[in-house]
């Protein structure tokens, strides 16, 4: 991890996420107003059951009066009542969990769109793991804090509110009695969370430390046992397990004083004090039964919404930590280089100027110095040296992926900054060393996105590249499913179909990276082949590997430490018998090496 | 008001009465009730031998949780006695006050109990954790490469957490809903058909089937949702994996903003499966609703003309819809219970199969456990892994005199490796030997064989420690000196004293990030560090640079004199001393002799060598140093 990225591993502190985190909201206002309205509604209806039940033993069932009229009014009100709290509340959920999958559909999104903003010198640091566990796996954490935090909160806050109002409509003074219970939840609710953030953040780490090392020591097991240190690292690991144990005790014996236990003890004191009410309002005056079954019945219903709150306490934490590391990755500005100046440049012929380039990706350290040469219409430049040397350096200059400080990049004359970035990939045809496959089918992996190449352009594509062979030999032909990383396609043809998804774009300029992969004999004849016909009357830039594929061009540059120490056609070069000569050696050594060890293996047979 | 609380870590396993939408994952697989999970429940046999060792514990803490369900009955008992005084009218302060006192008491007791049986219980689920893990670490560390190379790394991490986990859940919240469904639901269901009325109490449990019948249908629906809805996270998770390793392509071809339309196509996908999930989750709660609310009225319009024909009191019905109340939750444990022995067994199946894989290289009965030092000799006629058909050695004979070096090379699996990890005992030989010392290296145990070779692997591995806590890694004792002692011979001395902290820099992703050449020279220093008798070198060399090496090999002739040495390289330059060099090809000696002989026939080594010294020329742009 570089510096420049190193803030991403901390999240941002919370009062900003849940700002931020609330704002996603906005859009869905008038759904969720219209699920508020659904669920106060759903929650009166359901409240509203235990005050009929009143009336029922308060004016028919104390004084035994039946009349059958108001009665079957009265259970048929009842059933009423709750089957439209039922409907209501479906909806009601329904709609909670809508919204915060569409919210959470919009957060994943934006910072999948940012991610893709950003220039590769940020994809070239940055490990692709941690950017897709941030995309996938935090924003599925931030769903929890919607869906089991959010919509639990406001339902549940929303019920309570509506047992008070029932306990206010049935006695007013109970129900401020009632009301000292608050404060007290409150308190314990502030305690188990202060304690409990302690407690779990200690847990968590000795977890993450259990973790770490049984995985070390998985990876590192024939280390352990070959310096005879498994008893040692028995002993660490009972240490390390012990103290997570401990730890975890802890937090339940927390969640033992203060979780359930806790909340039940104020449930049941709570009860005594309205039976102690009305015991003691009844010495003096008769009391409505029907009004004390209400109460008991809402207090029953009171406390359950209350532990459910909660035990949701440690999701929000999670998550608002999980939040606020997306936010750092959408908040990032490493963006990819934007055009510059007026007017819409085209590039018509490809000529290609770098002048006196000197590049660096850290600011300190060049990785090119220097650098000047010119490439003419439809003319081939090598570009060959050891790992390190600035050939791919030069590529990402010349594709835009990283902008330059010092010296200029032209094509056609014109700096290659004023040209419109959709200019740059329609005529600059890239040919990664890595033949990357997506999934999906063949004819989609030379078309990509593209909705202009028909499927004749991209039979021709696979033709002119001699890709057809083997497309053609497939069941499916074009059809052909290109599983995960196109592994079932080797090497060679993957190679093959990347050429043809470049030429389908029929660029005006060629930049090869050549591939090192070794592949079969005739597969390898095949690419040489397709390589030479791509070139052919189209200005190429070509990183080679193998010197005998690049005799024929025009111009070869060997570079060294970021500078071009040699630089002139394939002859000149060998005659010079300076860096090109030996590397050229030392290839046709090679070969040799593979030859000998067979031979000697033959004669020793 | 239930015991439905969980351990930690699972906050969402939340039943309860009222607006609870059952949305987590954990319940999804809930509710699922057919035979196949019936079976499940015999994982509370395969964990007897647990609850047998903690009886006391277990034994006390469903002792706890009967009482607990018991006393909880008092309440609505208190209730509908009060509500009785009152209505007769026979109420006094004694009476309410004796009452009141009686309810408080039960509250402390209530608390305190609820307290100790979650010690007692999940309190013991978690020492069997921790004790389940030391035993499969303990496990692990007896096992041999083979082991680890048939299992990924990955897969052997989730047993010994997701697996140990959901044993864990078994032995704790499993045992919990199961004492407690059977002993709340019986109690509540006795005390009302004996104290109040068993023909109300089968009145208002009519509509009780239907709740069960329709939450395990839900159950089964939302499992099935539930495994679509994952599978399209899973979906969108591999698309992301895949735009993000070939953003590349994406980026030369100016294809970003359509790659964020198919991300948003695979998006939606998302939403739209898990809004087919949502459907069916909230469905639970109205539906619970709606029956309890069923009983509920049931049980007071029948309630009511018992209490009209004075067969009941009021305050009785009042007692009555309050125990109706406390049946919910046994019913949904229920359901619950399954889920969670369901997972319990399967976890607990797949860590005592890994458990019950036996060591595969063990001591001879009567090895010798004098760690050997003298000759080496390699007579191996054959030698393969027991993966595969082919041969990985053939015909290995040579000796080497106590003292020597011996060097190996050849292509990239021509069996070097192979070789050195033969002497180690990593396999054991099928044709053929190897005598250390006198005698075949099975004849000594594991650990005297061990207690000889100092190691120094390709894959430099290191901890993450500190620095001197990994050279010192074969002897925790060693003191300073010694370590720097060590280091200075692996020429990474230099290195280390120019960081801030020293010796006691941390390595590792949570420290300072090592070059590859540190970390090989670390690895060194930390098989130097105990003088070995016999020390390889498996490729350790290859990312240094050349004079370090030589600085390296010159310090290893001087202080391995008496002592034998095993190096393989790729690099010729880290080998030409040695007494003897094997040249391998296909686990075959194909050339041998020391460098001046091997330099004099015309064979792979001479020319290898010489391309070699090419190389880097070329390296170095061609200038000669």
């Amino acid at each position: 991890m570089i510096e420049r990225h190193k803030h991403l591993l901390v999240p941002l502190p919370q009062g900003p996420v849940f700002k931020r985190l609330m704002a996603y909201g906005k859009p869905h206002l008038k759904w969720i107003l219209i699920a508020f309205l659904l669920l106060v509604g759903g929650t009166g209806a359901e409240i509203l059951g235990p005050i009929l039940i009143k009336i029922f033993i308060d004016d028919f069932l104390t004084p035994r009066v039946f009349e059958l009229q108001p009665l079957i009014m009265l259970g048929a009100g009842y059933l009423l009542l709750h089957v439209s709290a039922a409907v209501m509340n479906y909806s009601q959920l329904l709609l909670f969990q809508k919204i915060a999958l569409r919210i959470i559909q919009q957060l994943r999104i934006d910072v999948f769109a940012k991610v893709e903003k950003l220039g590769l010198s940020f994809f070239d640091q940055f490990p692709a793991g941690g950017l897709v566990s941030r995309i996938t796996n935090d924003t599925e954490q931030v769903k929890e804090l919607y869906v089991s935090v959010l919509a639990i909160f406001v339902q549940n806050i929303v019920f309570l509110i509506g047992i008070f109002i029932a306990m206010f409509v049935l006695n007013v003074q109970l129900a401020l009695f009632c009301l000292v219970i608050l404060p007290l939840i409150i308190l314990v609710m502030q305690l188990y969370r202060r304690f409990s953030s302690k407690y779990y953040a200690e847990m968590s780490e000795k977890l993450s430390q259990l973790n770490a090392r049984l995985n070390e020591s998985i990876q590192g097991m024939a280390i352990i046992q070959v310096f005879r240190q498994e008893r040692r690292m028995n002993r660490e690991f009972q240490k390390t397990n012990k103290e997570h144990h401990d730890a975890y005790f802890k937090s339940i014996k927390l969640d033992g004083l203060l979780l359930r236990p806790a909340v039940d003890f104020i449930s049941i004191m709570t009860l005594v004090l309205v039976l102690s009410f009305f015991g003691i309002t009844s010495l003096n005056s008769p009391v409505e039964i029907g009004v004390l079954y209400a109460f008991v019945n809402y207090l029953d219903r009171f406390f359950e919404p209350v532990n459910q709150m909660m035990q949701r306490l440690s999701i929000f934490q999670q998550a608002m930590i999980a939040a606020g590391r997306v936010f750092r990755l959408m908040d990032h500005d490493e963006l990819a280089p934007v055009k510059q100046g007026e007017g819409d440049p085209e590039i018509k012929r490809g000529v290609i100027e770098f002048r006196n380039v000197t590049f660096s990706y850290d600011g300190r350290q060049d990785v090119l110095k220097n650098i000047s040469f010119t490439v003419n219409e439809g003319e081939t430049l090598a570009l060959v040296g050891h790992t390190g040397s600035g050939k791919s350096s030069i590529i990402n200059l010349l594709m835009r992926f990283y902008e330059i400080k010092q010296g200029e990049i032209l094509i056609d004359g014109v700096p290659l900054k004023n040209y419109d970035d959709s200019e740059l990939r329609k005529k600059m045809g890239l040919v990664l060393q890595d033949p990357f496959m997506f999934v999906g089918d063949i004819a989609h992996n030379i078309r990509l996105f593209d909705e202009n190449i028909s499927d004749l352009d991209v039979k021709e594509a696979a033709e002119f590249v001699h890709a057809d062979n083997f497309i053609d030999r497939l069941s499916s032909g074009y059809n052909t499913k290109v599983g995960e990383r196109g592994t079932t396609f080797s090497s060679g043809q993957r190679q093959l179909i990347s050429f043809a998804r470049t030429m389908a774009k029929k660029p005006k300029v060629l930049v090869l990276d050549e591939a090192t992969a070794s592949v079969d004999t005739e597969t390898e004849t095949l690419i040489q082949a397709a390589l030479e016909k791509m070139r052919r009357g189209r200005t190429t830039i070509a990183i080679a590997h193998r010197l005998s594929t690049i005799k024929d061009a025009d111009q070869i540059l060997v570079l060294h430490q970021g500078e071009i120490v040699e630089r002139g056609t394939h002859n000149e070069l060998l005659e010079q018998r300076g860096l090109y000569h030996k590397m050229y050696l030392l290839q046709q050594g090679a070969e040799k090496l593979e030859g000998k060890m067979e031979e000697m293996k033959a004669e020793q047979l | 008001m239930t015991d439905a609380n969980i351990p930690i870590g699972s906050t969402n396993n939340q039943w309860g009465m009222n607006n609870t939408p059952l949305i987590e994952g954990s319940l999804y697989n809930s509710l699922v009730t057919d035979e196949r999970e019936v079976h499940s429940m015999r994982v509370f046999l395969d964990l007897m031998w647990y609850f047998k060792k903690e009886k006391w514990n277990y034994g006390g803490g469903i002792l706890v949780l009967a009482l607990v369900s018991l006393l909880s009955l008092l309440p609505p008992y208190v209730v509908g006695v009060i509500v009785d005084h009152i209505d007769s009218g026979t109420l006094t302060e004694e009476v309410l006050l004796r009452w009141m006192l009686l309810l408080f008491g039960v509250a402390v007791t209530v608390y305190i109990l609820r307290y100790l049986w979650r010690i007692l219980i999940f309190g013991s689920a978690i020492r069997l954790a921790r004790l389940l893990r030391n035993q499969l670490y303990d496990h692990f560390s007896r096992m041999s490469s083979s082991f680890f190379q048939k299992r990924r790394t990955g897969d052997l991490m989730a047993h010994s957490t997701n697996d140990i986990r959901a044993i864990e859940q078994t032995a704790g919240a499993g045992v919990l809903t199961l004492v407690d469904s059977i002993t709340m639901g019986g109690f509540v269901i006795i005390t009302m058909a004996v104290t109040i009325s068993w023909e109300l109490t089968l009145i208002a449990l009519l509509p009780m089937p239907v709740m069960a019948y329709a939450t395990s249908k839900y159950g089964s629906m939302l499992h099935a949702r539930f495994t679509k809805a994952q599978a399209a996270f899973s979906s969108l998770n591999d698309k992301v994996q895949e735009s993000m390793t070939g953003i590349r392509v994406t980026k030369t071809f100016g294809y970003e903003e359509e790659d964020v339309k198919t991300f948003k196509k695979e998006s939606d996908d998302v939403v739209e499966k898990n809004i087919h999930v949502a459907k069916v989750d909230a469905l639970f709660d109205p539906t619970i609703s709606i029956i309890v609310g069923l009983s509920f009225f049931l049980s007071i319009v029948f309630g009511a003309r018992y209490v009209v024909m004075d067969e009941l009191t009021i305050g009785q019905l009042t007692s009555f819809t309050v125990y109706l109340g406390l049946l919910i939750w046994p019913m949904l444990a229920f359901g619950w219970l399954f889920n969670i022995v369901e997972r319990g067994r399967a976890s607990y199946d797949r860590v005592s199969a890994l458990l019950k894989v036996k060591q595969d290289i063990v001591d001879k009965p009567g090895a010798s456990e004098e760690p050997p030092a003298g000759d080496i000799e390699f007579k191996v006629n054959r030698f393969s892994y027991e993966s595969s058909v082919e041969d990985a050695l053939r015909d290995i004979h040579f000796r080497l005199e106590r003292g020597q070096t011996l060097g190996i090379a050849g292509r990239t699996g021509s069996g070097k490796t192979t070789l050195i990890k033969t002497i180690m005992r990593d396999s054991d030989i099928e044709d053929g030997e190897i005598i250390f010392d006198g005698k075949p290296v099975d004849n000594y145990t594991l650990d005297a064989l061990r207690a000889s070779i100092g190691y120094v692997p390709q894959d430099h591995f290191l901890f993450s420690a500190t620095i001197a806590d990994n050279i010192s890694f074969a002897n925790p004792e060693a003191g300073y000196q010694e370590i720097i002692q060590a280091a200075k011979l692996a020429a990474i001395h230099d290195d280390i004293i120019r960081f801030e902290e020293g010796y006691e820099t941390i390595v590792g992703e949570r420290g300072v990030t090592l070059s590859g050449g540190q970390k090989q020279r670390i690895s060194i220093a930390r098989a130097l560090l105990s003088n070995p008798e016999l020390l390889i070198l498996d490729d350790s060399l290859s990312a240094v640079d050349a004079k370090t090496e030589e600085q390296i090999l010159q310090a290893l002739r001087d202080i391995r004199r008496g002592k034998t040495t095993f190096i393989t390289a790729h690099r010729l330059s880290a080998i030409k001393h040695a007494d003897l060099i094997l040249v391998l090809d296909d686990g075959k000696i194909v050339e041998q002799g020391d460098h001046e002989e091997l330099m004099a026939g015309n064979g792979w080594y001479r020319k290898m060598y010489e391309h070699q010294q090419l190389e880097s020329l070329v390296e170095r742009g061609g200038q000669s140093s």
